[in-house]
């Protein structure tokens, strides 16, 4: 793999039968570009319309997180990893949160691993139709975004109501969580995993059926099993191509082994597989979602017994969790200190990203699109 | 033909239903209790022990006590209290970590300003901002 960030020179024919001379042509696309839902510059070079080359150019909203977290002592960090991926804040605050609570073997309570779960769940769900209505407003269908972004709308009050914020939570603390439920809510969420179920079919009637959409994503974007391994792809994209790897099931953290749930799983590695198996998803949330908050504890505490001060032993940690994205990681080496000596994020639409040029090259460019929108970036976690 | 009829039918259906737009500015939209909007500050119950700028994790938060007026007295009393509202990414922490809740959150959230300057919350703002105060902090 040859990283590359300033393209190659531009080539020149001219046809032997008419004499016409061609030449390719470099296209900008971005920073700001709608597609890319963040800043984020692709520079591409067209012969035609066909791509020969695509260059990719991140670090536009690069804040530094690591580094700043050396900073920071772990409680610090945790508003820090609202704002990687911020469309899926909870599971962020978890994996920080599991990576310090491993370090030091704190005992988190049983009612506040449930209320970790469903919010990670929650935000999955929040997450998926994000991605779903943004996705089809890039292949050019407007209504999908409104009911999706209405939908999600539902899961964004349950979190104000659950901690005060729509997106960057805050809401998980070393040892458990800052806030109980609120009087009411777990009822809530009932309702509303009911109001989803029903609602998915329509999302289906929609969108899934529609023989243009089909037509634009069927076959587009396909890579193999290998390749996805090459790349170190994670979540839906390495699930696209037929390896049923999913973190929630294959090396299970929090209580998600007490839950009965598929992982969805396709082989054709194409846009289409991608796009059925993130719907695949929240149905599979939605399950999880029921049975926890049918065996959701009646009372008990939300944080753990945690020293005043902490402070991890020394030595290093790696945790991964399953985000909505793929992997998510987190690497803390301490040294005994309140701070840590050195923090890093595995973010999963960072490596995601990665395949992007081998996946463009020779499409057309009608598909940049359609292929981008599929991995699933944001541009927060890109960049850190 | 058949799916691209079936989403046109959902739409149509839809049509017919309520709306679920709110007509904000013009109707108050109301935040639920625990919401974080801007910190209300209550000089007389801080104790100037300097958690909250400690804990804070962009530094906005700015204090200096002073001896307290009454000599019998110990301890120290807030002579000035700064929030830079411009990097306050409302985390939560300083009043979560206030022993005597002398700051506090409040469900205020309309905080365009036209110039950064406004951004910059003294004690006194912060004292006058005493609408909608939360209760559990
Ligand atoms: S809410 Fe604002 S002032 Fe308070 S600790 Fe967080 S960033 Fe600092
Ligand atoms: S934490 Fe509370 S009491 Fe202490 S200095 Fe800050 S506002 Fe005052």
């Amino acid at each position: 793999m040859q990283m590359r960030t300033e393209p190659t020179a531009l080539s020149t024919t001219i046809s032997p039968d008419t004499g016409i001379r061609t030449e390719e042509m470099l296209l900008n696309v971005g920073p700001q570009h709608p597609s890319t839902h963040g800043v984020f510059r692709l520079i591409v070079k067209i012969d035609g319309e066909t791509i020969t080359e695509a260059n990719p150019v991140i670090g536009y909203l690069h804040r530094g997180t690591e580094k700043l977290a050396e900073d920071l002592n772990y409680t610090q960090i945790i508003p820090y990893t609202d704002r990687l991926d911020y469309v899926s804040a909870m599971t962020n605050n978890y994996v920080l949160c599991h990576a310090v609570e491993t370090m030091m073997g704190l005992e988190i309570p049983e009612r506040a691993e449930f209320l970790r779960l469903i919010a990670m769940e929650l935000n999955r769900i929040a997450s998926h139709l994000v991605w779903w209505g943004t996705y089809l407003l890039d292949i050019g269908a407007m209504s999908p975004f409104l009911y999706a972004f209405r939908d999600r709308e539902m899961i964004l009050d349950l979190f104000n109501e659950l901690c005060g914020a729509r997106m960057t939570f805050n809401y998980m603390r070393i040892g458990g969580v800052k806030w109980d439920a609120p009087p009411g809510w777990i009822d809530k969420v009932k309702e509303f995993v009911q109001y989803m179920k029903k609602q998915l079919p329509s999302y289906h009637n929609l969108v899934t059926g529609n023989e243009i959409f089909i037509n634009r994503l069927k076959g587009i974007g396909k890579f193999d099993a290998q390749t996805a391994l090459d790349y170190s792809l994670s979540g839906v994209m390495l699930r696209c191509t037929g390896i049923r790897w999913d973190l929630r099931k294959d090396e299970p953290y929090c209580i998600y082994d007490r839950f009965d749930f598929d992982v969805p799983v396709a082989t054709e590695g194409d846009c289409m597989a991608r796009y059925l198996l993130r719907m695949a998803e929240i149905e599979q949330s939605l399950r999880i979602l029921e049975q926890a908050l049918e065996q959701f504890p009646s009372e008990g505490e939300i944080m753990g017994k945690v020293p005043r001060v902490i402070r991890p032993p020394v030595g290093e940690t790696f945790v991964r969790i399953e985000a909505p994205r793929g992997e998510i990681g987190v690497y803390i080496a301490s040294q005994g200190k309140d701070k840590p000596w050195r923090l890093k994020f595995r973010r999963p639409s960072f490596n995601n990203l990665q395949i992007l040029p081998e996946l463009l090259k020779g499409e057309n460019i009608a598909n940049m699109v359609a292929i981008l929108g599929s991995i699933d970036i944001v541009l927060g976690e890109v960049d850190a | 033909m058949l799916g691209f009829a079936k989403g046109l039918g959902y739409t149509l259906k839809k049509l017919s239903e309520k709306k679920v737009t709110h007509s904000y500015p013009d109707v108050p939209y109301p935040m639920p209790p625990r919401f974080r909007g801007i910190q209300h500050f209550s000089p007389e119950k801080c104790i100037v022990c300097n958690q909250c700028a400690r804990i804070c994790p962009t530094q906005c938060i700015q204090l200096t006590g002073k001896p307290h007026p009454d000599p019998e007295k110990k301890g120290k009393i807030i002579d000035t209290y700064d929030i830079n509202f411009e990097i306050c990414i409302l985390c939560d922490l300083c009043t979560e970590v206030c022993p005597t809740e002398a700051i506090v959150m409040t469900n205020n959230f309309e905080l365009a300003a036209y110039s950064r300057d406004e951004l910059y919350k003294d004690l006194k703002w912060l004292d006058d901002n005493n609408t909608n105060v939360r209760e559990e902090n």
